[in-house]
């Protein structure tokens, strides 16, 4: 039977539910990885990460609700990282002068370095305007340059099939103390109300991520966060590109070899990959409706292994494809 | 004869405040922890005439709802005397079962003698009013330098030991000595008659004493809880030990020009304020039936608030400070931590164990208990649930607490670092947040290598297992001022230095000898002068009231208000931390409660809302920064002792219902009924108001 356009749109539109959701939990262990490296918990380097990490925990948590509210319960895998890579972006979309500054770049996993620092950069670099987005729903889903252009399409794809949103479904609010002028943080209204707060929360990644770059604000009020901020008010881009210009970047902890590792190094290498293919199932059942208590302590447990693999010169692995 | 060393144990113990006549003992267990054979955690005061026994929450008050006193119980423990004294000390006396021998009246020593009566001594002062301010942004380093800081009340003339300014602001109850063998008691009034215990084991009455209280040049004071007319008392149980009463826990005030209680001004430094806080030495002479007399090495006791929470464990108590300190600058144990002469810092021993049940454990339940006094977010509720779970089977790297991710290493620049770093209380002096000891940090260093021992290793005598239970049911770490004790009591010069040759054994405050002789008494002169103060190179001793000194007056403003703050609190009203400047931190979550869970309100085990410990007519706060706290300073002076107490379940007594060990709940609050509007209790983070603008300068 030949489908209709609508049912074509919504599977099409329900991978690039997935596909924000992916793109998210992508990004967490790439900058964890980063910060984590780094010897100095005080350096603005750390401590402008660290705020970086928190806000795409609360972007996983936005890009969850929405999928929820649009009846998709994400899947949550663990991602894999490559030098040259981005889930669904595709960076040569924009002009060269955009990110000539940043091409010696690495996407895969590794300590903060110049390499990951340009990498940094990249992924939250503001949207140039290159990509169409009135073709979402008829273009590849990887063809985006930015996150912002991939959220652009997000957002008309949300609009056309607003009559879909059910509100306070699977709902997960972890962060709203964290802001508190933030009005709502979940879908809980049905259709056109619903999709306010599906906009609310696109902006919200978005003004977060790359940044307004409007009237001179980066990240409007209402979007900043008011507990634990050390520049509440400046976007990812001009976090990341802050530690860029600063220098010299802090000192990290020496790498070993993985020919060099030793039995205990490959223990340490393992309890990570275990404890974040722990963290994935955690996160699955989270944004499938469930509420595994355990789920932060698996989270912070993620966090301390990693900090146990650098302090022992290993570098993170997520899964054992970790490196393709 | 000569072989034998006595030593009164606590080193340093606490009495607590109560407007009842009637009391309880201090505790004798250690805040939180497990005890063998029981699901009652440790930190609880003890039933009046038990020797351990936990009290519930019906004896926390007397039949007309005022609350109880916790006397401090001071026992004698015997040693044999070694060259030098270790510690853990292994020689003292024990009986054919191995257990360490109390020296009580009757107690028969190996060498034949018989205990036939115990003379005991203290001697309790208040100097608050007649010395230097608190500056809670500086703390000891106020006294750096040789300098000093502002005195208080230097509207009163004269110089800080001028007789005419002592008598009008020490109080001084004088010293009191009494025979347990007779069942003496004594208080430390203004009308009774001081005493001692002279070289030939007499008690002499000390008629000229200068007993000073404030209404001796005072015509009239403010006095909303009664006269400030005694500092306590003192008496002995069935055994001879040493039972030290505080005070009701009252202050008292000036009234101004026009008639009304003083303004408080402030929090730490009240001008016209006296309160009844007090502390002093312990002796006592042991009588034996041959005649012999002996004096032990004595003890300090500190009178001061009632422990609200007495169960919830801080994760640095006075303990880890003064533990910490006497590892790293007295000697403490040489297998643990050396230092070359004259270093300033040594080396902690990589060869060390610390043992799991012992020194990381504790920790770890002092982390998870926060949740009953603070209002934590549930995220770190499931994180501190991680933490507490954490066995001595588990692997280190496979815990949450792996590589210490979380903790702000004391060693390194990271004060000003919040969450996640723990603990996410404010910090001492100077500084945004708190840390573990350095001693605690190589601790948990170690257990995080996987180099720790197992078991139940501990090495502790009975009186130096009280010793450490006396103190670590107190505050540490952010002593700004403090609850109990203030940052002198890390200061190694108010110790006994030489304690492994003297014998005195670690711990033990050194009492100024001269003083203590009561020579040269004159009812018109004080007796006691300003006393020790820090940095000064003041090493002979500490005169009654050297201890208390140091905190705020009167107590209950500065419990009050060290509820909630902004870190700028800690750093010159700067904000130095990596967070937001509003964003509100706790001060002292587990000795000074500030949301709770009321007992009354939970059903099945099920948590109700929180409340703020503070709450009811007079609280409510329009800036979430003054909540939980009197919003009128006065009424601090006046309602503290309706304060509820934070207990475990299993020790809450309320009809018809059972709670569960799990649980630490509010009990025996009289500030508001279950039912009635309160402040809420916001989730963490939460924030303080926007400051005020600062106000321009009209010249630009």
């Amino acid at each position: 039977m030949k489908k209709e356009h609508l049912d074509w749109a919504t599977t099409h539109f329900n991978s690039h539910l997935q596909g924000a959701v992916e793109l998210e939990l992508w990004t967490i262990p790439y900058y964890m990885s980063a910060m984590y490296s780094i010897k100095d918990r005080s350096s603005d380097a750390y401590q402008l990460i660290r705020t970086v990490i928190n806000q795409e925990m609360l972007h996983l948590q936005s890009a969850a609700n929405i999928a929820n509210a649009f009846g998709l319960s994400p899947t949550i895998a663990p991602p894999t990282y490559e030098k040259n890579k981005i889930p669904h972006l595709n960076l040569s979309f924009n002009p060269s002068s955009a990110t000539e500054p940043y091409m010696n770049h690495s996407f895969d996993i590794g300590p903060l370095d110049e390499e990951r620092v340009n990498g940094m950069c990249l992924v939250e670099l503001p949207d140039q305007g290159t990509t169409k987005s009135e073709l979402i729903l008829e273009t590849l889903i990887d063809q985006y340059s930015s996150i912002g252009a991939f959220y652009d399409a997000l957002r008309f794809g949300a609009s056309a099939l607003k009559n879909d949103i059910k509100g306070g479904v699977k709902q997960v609010d972890a962060f709203a103390a964290f802001y508190r002028n933030m009005p709502n943080m979940v879908i809980s209204e049905s259709g056109g109300t619903g999709l306010d707060q599906v906009n609310l929360l696109i902006d919200l990644i978005t003004d977060q991520g790359e940044g307004q770059c409007k009237n001179g604000i980066e990240v409007p009020a209402v979007f900043q966060n008011t507990a634990d901020d050390i520049e509440p008010e400046i976007d990812h881009f001009e976090k990341f590109r802050q530690i860029k210009d600063s220098g010299k970047l802090p000192e990290t902890y020496a790498v070993k070899d993985p020919c060099d590792y030793t039995a205990e190094d490959k223990k340490l290498e393992q309890i990570l990959i275990q404890q974040f293919g722990q963290l994935t199932e955690l996160l699955q059942a989270l944004f499938n409706g469930d509420n595994p208590q355990n789920f932060f302590p698996v989270m912070a447990g993620v966090g301390a292994a990693i900090t146990n693999c650098w302090k022992h010169g290993v570098t993170p692995k997520y899964s054992e494809t970790n490196q393709l | 004869m000569n072989n034998i060393v006595f030593r009164v144990h606590p080193t340093v113990n606490f009495a607590r405040f109560g407007t009842s006549d009637e009391y309880i003992l201090s505790p004798e267990t250690s805040a939180g922890l497990p005890q063998k054979g029981s699901k009652v955690t440790g930190g609880l005061p003890i039933k009046k005439g038990t020797d351990n026994t936990p009290i519930s929450s019906k004896d926390l008050r007397d039949e007309d709802g005022n609350l109880k006193k916790q006397a401090a119980r001071f026992r004698i423990y015997a040693y044999e005397k070694q060259s030098e004294a270790t510690y853990p000390d292994n020689n003292g006396l024990k009986d054919s079962k191995g257990v360490d021998i109390e020296v009580t009246i009757g107690t028969k020593l190996p060498d034949g003698r018989t205990v036939t009566d115990l003379l005991w001594s203290s001697h309790l002062a208040n100097k608050k009013a007649a010395v230097y301010n608190v500056v809670n942004n500086k703390g000891i380093k106020a006294y750096a330098d040789g300098q000093v800081p502002q005195m208080r009340n230097p509207e009163v003339h004269g110089k800080i030991d001028d007789p005419s300014r002592l008598n009008v602001l020490m109080i001084d109850a004088g010293p009191r000595a009494i025979s347990a063998s007779s069942n003496e008691t004594a208080s430390f009034n203004r009308c009774s008659t001081a005493s001692c215990v002279r070289d030939q084991a007499q008690i002499e009455s000390l008629p000229d004493y200068p007993i000073r209280f404030p209404e001796d040049y005072n015509d009239e004071l403010y006095e909303p809880n009664g006269p400030l007319n005694t500092l306590g008392d003192m008496l002995t149980d069935d055994q001879g030990r040493l039972l030290v009463l505080s005070s009701s826990g009252n202050s008292v005030g000036q009234y101004d020009e026009y008639g009304v209680p003083i303004q408080m001004t402030g929090d730490l430094n009240n001008v016209g304020w006296f309160d009844s806080a007090a502390d002093g030495p312990v002796n006592v002479t042991l009588v034996f039936d041959d005649g012999s007399t002996e004096a032990a090495f004595g003890a300090w006791v500190v009178c001061g608030d009632p422990a609200y929470a007495p169960q919830i464990r801080n994760v640095v108590s006075v303990w880890d400070d003064v533990y910490d300190m006497f590892v790293r600058d007295l000697s403490l144990q040489d297998n643990l931590y050396s230092k070359k002469n004259n270093a300033l810092e040594g080396t902690y021993k990589e060869s060390y164990k610390p043992n799991f049940a012992e020194d990381i454990k504790p920790i770890f339940i002092a982390c998870d208990l926060q949740r009953w006094t603070a209002n934590l977010p549930p995220m770190a509720l499931h994180a501190h649930s991680a933490v507490v779970n954490i066995t001595e089977q588990n692997d280190p790297n496979e815990t949450i607490m792996a590589a210490l991710n979380f903790i702000r290493n004391p060693n390194k620049d990271e004060t000003n670092i919040g969450a996640p770093l723990m603990p996410l209380s404010l910090g001492a002096a100077g500084t945004s947040f708190l840390t573990v000891t350095k001693t605690q940090y190589f601790m948990l260093e170690q257990w995080s290598k996987g180099h720790f021992t197992k078991g139940d290793d501990s090495k502790l005598s009975a009186g130096e297992l009280i010793d450490m239970a006396s103190m670590a049911n107190c505050l540490g770490g952010r002593y700004v001022p403090g609850i109990e004790v203030s940052y002198t009591i890390m200061d190694r010069d108010i110790y006994i230095q030489d304690w492994k040759e003297s014998g005195s054994g670690p711990f033990r405050i050194k009492h100024d000898l001269a003083t203590l002789a009561y020579r040269g008494l004159n009812s018109d002169t004080p007796y006691l002068s300003s006393g020790w103060i820090p940095l000064h190179d003041m090493t002979d001793g500490l005169q009654p009231g050297d201890i208390s000194k140091f905190m705020a007056t009167p107590w209950q403003t500065d419990y009050n208000s060290c509820s909630i703050h902004a870190t700028a609190i800690n750093t010159d009203g700067t904000n130095k931390s990596n967070g937001a400047e509003s964003t509100l931190y706790w001060s002292w979550p587990a000795q000074r409660p500030d949301a709770v869970y009321v007992a009354e309100e939970v059903f099945n085990n099920v948590l109700p809302k929180q409340q703020w410990s503070i709450r009811g007519p007079g609280t409510y706060a329009i800036n979430p920064a003054a909540a939980a706290t009197f919003q009128d300073p006065l009424q601090s002076v006046s309602d503290w002792h309706k304060i509820g107490f934070i207990i475990q379940g299993t020790n809450v007594d309320i009809d018809s219902q059972d709670f569960s060990p799990e649980l630490y709940l509010e009990v025996q609050s009289q500030l508001s009924r279950p039912g009635d509007a309160t402040d809420p209790v916001p989730a963490w983070p939460f924030n303080a108001n926007s400051p005020k603008a600062k106000r321009k300068c009209s010249h630009k």
